[in-house]
């Protein structure tokens, strides 16, 4: 069993919300007894809509949520129960990412005070060593000494996400969180951060736990996938294993949702599921699917499914996961996605272009 | 052969701001024909946006609509007093916003805000026009209308406000609806469902959808027919199919490689090098000629012009021209 | 979003506008006068002259003379040099309490919050010419007593603004990340909040300035504050009320100055409102 690098289990999270005028206290069930592991070197997936918990999850392992009840161990150290004191001494051994460059980064700091500020905290400070350090991390992530006296909205969106995964790594973490770390952006600034991402995880070591919505980005760069909905678990596999044996109706009808860049194919059954994600505050009985589920049964309604071994590491949580087959929507996908594009258009253009040359 | 309802010929839409004067939109060219979703694609700051308001005659200042004709059913929309213009604006063109929220009045009631347009619009009293409003709300498919109808923006969430949205803007049968990134704001599997309900509206209703946003997966399931916009200019026009298989300009090219499709995983992205051209200034002869591969000298001193490249296919491209 | 506006843009942008030109005008005049009193004051401020006393407005005594034959136009002038300063104090430790009191409870919500919220609100809530005087009468007269009771009385004005900024920020994703990588909480909110706060409090300021003038100057009117033969504009007003039939004109000026200068303030807080911070309504 290889190395885990992070490890949650039963990690919950509930946010106490005032409803009614008496104020009596509900509860958002964002993360609801989530148990995952991501082992060193690897890139996890927590895939799943709003409401999900994924981003809650994320924020958790880096101590930005605290949880409601839990265990998280970093590197078999548990830490949901560590003092921030403790815990302090772990963080440069953790970086994050977020979703919206110009959000995540201070506008009344450079590019430069952004980046000295991890180094001083965590001990280094003199000024040379600082100087070295920070040149050295913006050539890393494609920039120059020349945007270290920029300030964040004198940049592109794009060098700003560099600039934000620079102070993720500046102190060299073995963890990275990647929270949306390519949907505010362009599509070919997507494809060059992407790419960054990549550069960065095969040169420093670096384990990856990406939290997305864009199945079709996870599908690149990702090893494993887990399926979040209404705060807890319902699938997880290899990504291959996800794309071509899918066992559950929400797996099936995320990915039959997701519309692929590639032109309308006919044969494949898309699932369009019904309703809408019902309140985390009062989540359905059951299992939390069962309102929009084609499958549904009256067992459905009453029990909730655990997360069970469907084999090859493949976990799913549903009661009908031996009788129902949802997979031919994700096989046809996954057979469309993987078929490579056209290169004719290509081949005509070099030959044109060599032509009028 | 197909009938244009939309036609947009040679259209400028210039902003002029203290810091220079954008061209937003910078000559641009295309036909929407009748019963087909036409895609305007592109990245920030391509001008895709503003197209579409130009169409609806939506700019304000200090955007000026400099050039150019809109023609629909054979009238130029920019030529039109804006008594005429405000007729055809919900009635007879709609548009649908990216961020429902901010299109909807939060101190009305749907079912008002619904009702409204038919009212405006037909002179329908107020007791039928709300009649229609329920209508309407379950033509949408969002359950119990009568109780939506008395709802207010606020208590609805991101899916069941842009679905209003869509109730306000059909009410009064379109035949174009132009919907500007209507899906980016919600869930993958609203945005599934709200797609699938335009498509059906569209074919029960025989209308012509302009579909603006900067999603490829979009585009390939829901488009006919598209345009790739690129700094201001259309730089490909052609059928969605045809695009995706064999993108002719180098740009849609290049993006179509940028996607995460047809890869092999967990490897490098064929990226375009380079960055967004300045709207403020733009180079000179093609826009795009900095950033590509192919580029040639004639390319970096004149802008080539949209050219036929096959059967309805358009290029701005020299490498395409004879 | 933020977006960060250089002093030399903002400076343009306060120029174009008609109000805020008119206003920055007036205060720089104001400055002008109260750095340059000494010299642009043709008399001392307390010297007296019985001979020359309650003479009306001449090429001589540009404003005239009071009851002891004092210059009022140097007694005006050199009562720019303490409305500025009195004001500008004033402001100061105002901004102080409050935005520290801001930032704590906006940052700390909970029971530091629902404390610093009942407090600024109970204080708010008193009129603050009021509530000087009952201070003042507890601590006695004097320009230095009257600063600290009407300083003690307005900076609600600050904590209301830095809290709502404070809370709308704690969750942005740039102060999520700060805390990812190990900030202390007092790191955060002097780093990474109160430099995001500056524009606000910058534009606060301007628009509580004129406030304190004003209080300040009625205290003194009343008696409370400044002693004579110090001239404070309100004092000055309150010697030219009990002259008002005879020498209106030592009643005019400094009200009108009073008047002039909080415009001038006002005016240049709402332009700078529009450039700076839109949203901000006091």
């Amino acid at each position: 069993m290889e190395e885990a690098l992070l490890r949650v289990e039963e990690l919950t999270k509930y946010f106490p919300v005032k409803r009614g005028f008496l104020g009596e206290i509900a509860h958002v069930h964002a993360v609801d007894g989530v148990s995952l592991h991501v082992t060193k070197g690897e890139t996890l997936a927590v895939v799943g809509e709003s409401g999900s918990g994924k981003t809650t999850l994320g924020l958790m392992v880096l101590r930005l949520v605290k949880p409601t009840s839990g265990k998280i161990y970093f590197n078999g150290t548990e830490t949901a129960g560590m003092s921030e004191r403790h815990f302090k001494k772990l963080r440069r051994r953790m970086g994050i990412v977020f979703q919206d460059p110009s959000a995540s980064l201070n506008p009344r700091m450079t590019i430069k005070q952004t980046l000295t500020r991890p180094l001083v905290l965590h001990g280094i400070k003199n000024e040379s060593e600082i100087d070295t350090r920070i040149t050295d991390i913006l050539e890393k992530v494609g920039l120059g000494k020349e945007h270290s006296d920029r300030y964040p909205h004198e940049i592109s969106g794009g060098q700003q996400q560099r600039v934000a995964a620079a102070r993720a790594i500046i102190l060299n973490p073995e963890l990275v969180i990647l929270d949306e770390p390519t949907s505010s952006l362009d599509v070919s600034v997507q494809a060059q951060i992407l790419n960054l991402l990549f550069r960065l995880q095969s040169e420093f070591n670096l384990t990856y736990l990406l939290i997305s919505h864009d199945i079709v980005m996870v599908r690149h760069v990702s090893d494993r996938i887990a399926v979040m909905y209404l705060g807890k678990v319902v699938e997880v596999a290899d990504t291959d294993e996800l794309f071509s044996n899918t066992v559950h109706p929400y797996t099936a009808a995320l990915l039959s949702a997701v519309p692929i860049p590639r032109p309308k194919s006919e044969g494949a059954k898309r699932v369009i599921v019904g309703g809408e994600p019902p309140s985390p505050i009062n989540p359905p009985k059951g299992c939390r699917f069962h309102p929009r589920c084609t499958y549904a049964v009256e067992k459905c309604r009453i029990e909730e499914p655990r997360l069970s071994l469907m084999g090859n590491g493949h976990l799913a949580a549903c009661h009908r996961a031996e009788e129902i087959d949802v997979s031919s929507y994700a096989k046809e996908l996954w057979r469309i996605i993987e078929e490579k594009g056209s290169h004719e258009s290509r081949r005509e253009l070099i030959e044109r272009a060599e032509g009028k040359v | 052969m197909a009938t244009p309802i939309l036609s947009v010929e040679g259209l400028r839409t210039y902003f002029y701001l203290s810091g220079g004067v954008v061209k937003a939109v910078d000559g641009v060219s295309f036909t929407v024909n009748e019963d087909e979703v036409f895609c305007l694609v592109g990245e920030t700051g391509c001008g895709k946006s503003v197209t579409s308001l130009s169409i609806m005659r939506l700019i304000d200042h200090p955007g000026i609509i400099e050039e150019g004709r809109v023609l629909y059913k054979g009238k130029d929309l920019l030529k039109l007093p804006e008594s005429e213009m405000r007729k055809i604006r919900g009635r007879e063109i709609a548009m649908v916003f990216q961020n429902p929220m901010r299109s909807l009045n939060p101190v009305f009631t749907i079912g008002d805000q619904i009702a409204e347009a038919p009212m405006t619009h037909f002179d329908v009293p107020s007791r039928d026009a709300w009649k229609t409003a329920i209508e309407f709300i379950a033509k949408v498919k969002m359950p119990d209308p009568e109780v939506r109808a008395k709802s207010y923006p606020h208590v609805l969430s991101g899916g069941m406000r842009q679905r209003s949205m869509i109730a306000m803007m059909i009410s009064c049968e379109p035949s174009l609806l132009i919907a500007d990134e209507p899906t980016t704001a919600v869930d993958v599997t609203i945005q599934a469902q709200l797609m699938d309900l335009l498509l059906e509206i569209k074919k029960r209703r025989k209308m012509s959808m302009m579909l603006i946003t900067h999603n490829f997966g979009l585009v390939a399931e829901t488009g006919d027919r598209a345009a790739v916009m690129y700094c201001g200019k259309v730089v490909e026009i052609g059928s969605v199919a045809d695009i995706f298989r064999e993108p002719l300009h180098p740009y849609t090219q290049g993006l179509m490689n940028c996607l995460p499709i047809g890869t092999q995983r967990k490897k490098e992205l064929e990226v375009i090098p380079g960055t967004l051209a300045s709207p403020v200034n733009p180079p000179e002869g093609c826009r795009f000629a900095p950033r590509c591969g192919f580029a040639m000298g004639e390319c970096k001193l004149h802008e080539p012009p949209l050219t036929a490249g096959g059967k309805d296919r358009f290029v701005a491209c020299h490498l395409y021209r004879s | 979003m933020l977006a960060l506006k250089s002093f030399k843009e903002t400076l343009l942008r306060l120029l174009q506008h008609r109000t805020s030109f008119a206003g920055l005008l007036i205060v720089l005049t104001i400055v002008v006068l109260a750095i340059g009193a000494s010299v642009i004051a043709p008399r001392g401020y307390a010297e007296t002259d019985p001979v020359n006393r309650l003479l009306p407005p001449s090429g001589q005594y540009f404003f005239g003379t009071d009851v002891l034959g004092r210059d009022l136009f140097s007694r005006i002038v050199y009562g720019a040099r303490i409305a500025l300063w009195v004001g500008l104090l004033v402001t100061f430790i105002e901004a102080l309490m409050g935005v520290t009191l801001g930032i704590a409870a906006g940052y700390y919500s909970g029971i530091v919050d629902k404390a610093i919220s009942a407090v600024t609100d109970m204080v708010w809530a008193f009129p603050p010419v009021v509530l000087a005087l009952g201070v003042v009468t507890v601590i006695g007269p004097g320009l230095t007593q009257v600063v600290v009771a009407i300083a003690a009385t307005s900076w609600p004005a600050f904590t209301r603004i830095c809290r709502a900024k404070v809370q709308s920020l704690v969750n942005r994703e740039f102060v999520l990340a700060a805390r990812a990588i190990g900030e202390t909480d007092s790191s955060i909110m002097a780093r990474y909040l109160l430099p995001n706060l500056m524009p606000s409090i910058l534009v606060v300021s301007t628009l509580v300035l004129p406030s304190a003038i004003l209080y300040t100057t009625a205290l003194s009117f009343l008696g409370f504050g400044a002693q004579p033969p110090t001239p404070d504009w309100g004092a000055i007003l309150a010697d030219g009320a009990a002259q008002l039939r005879i020498a209106p004109w030592i009643a005019t000026f400094p009200g009108v100055f009073i008047v002039i200068t909080a415009l001038g303030f006002n005016l240049l807080g709402d332009g700078l409102r529009d450039i700076l911070d839109p949203k901000l309504r006091i």
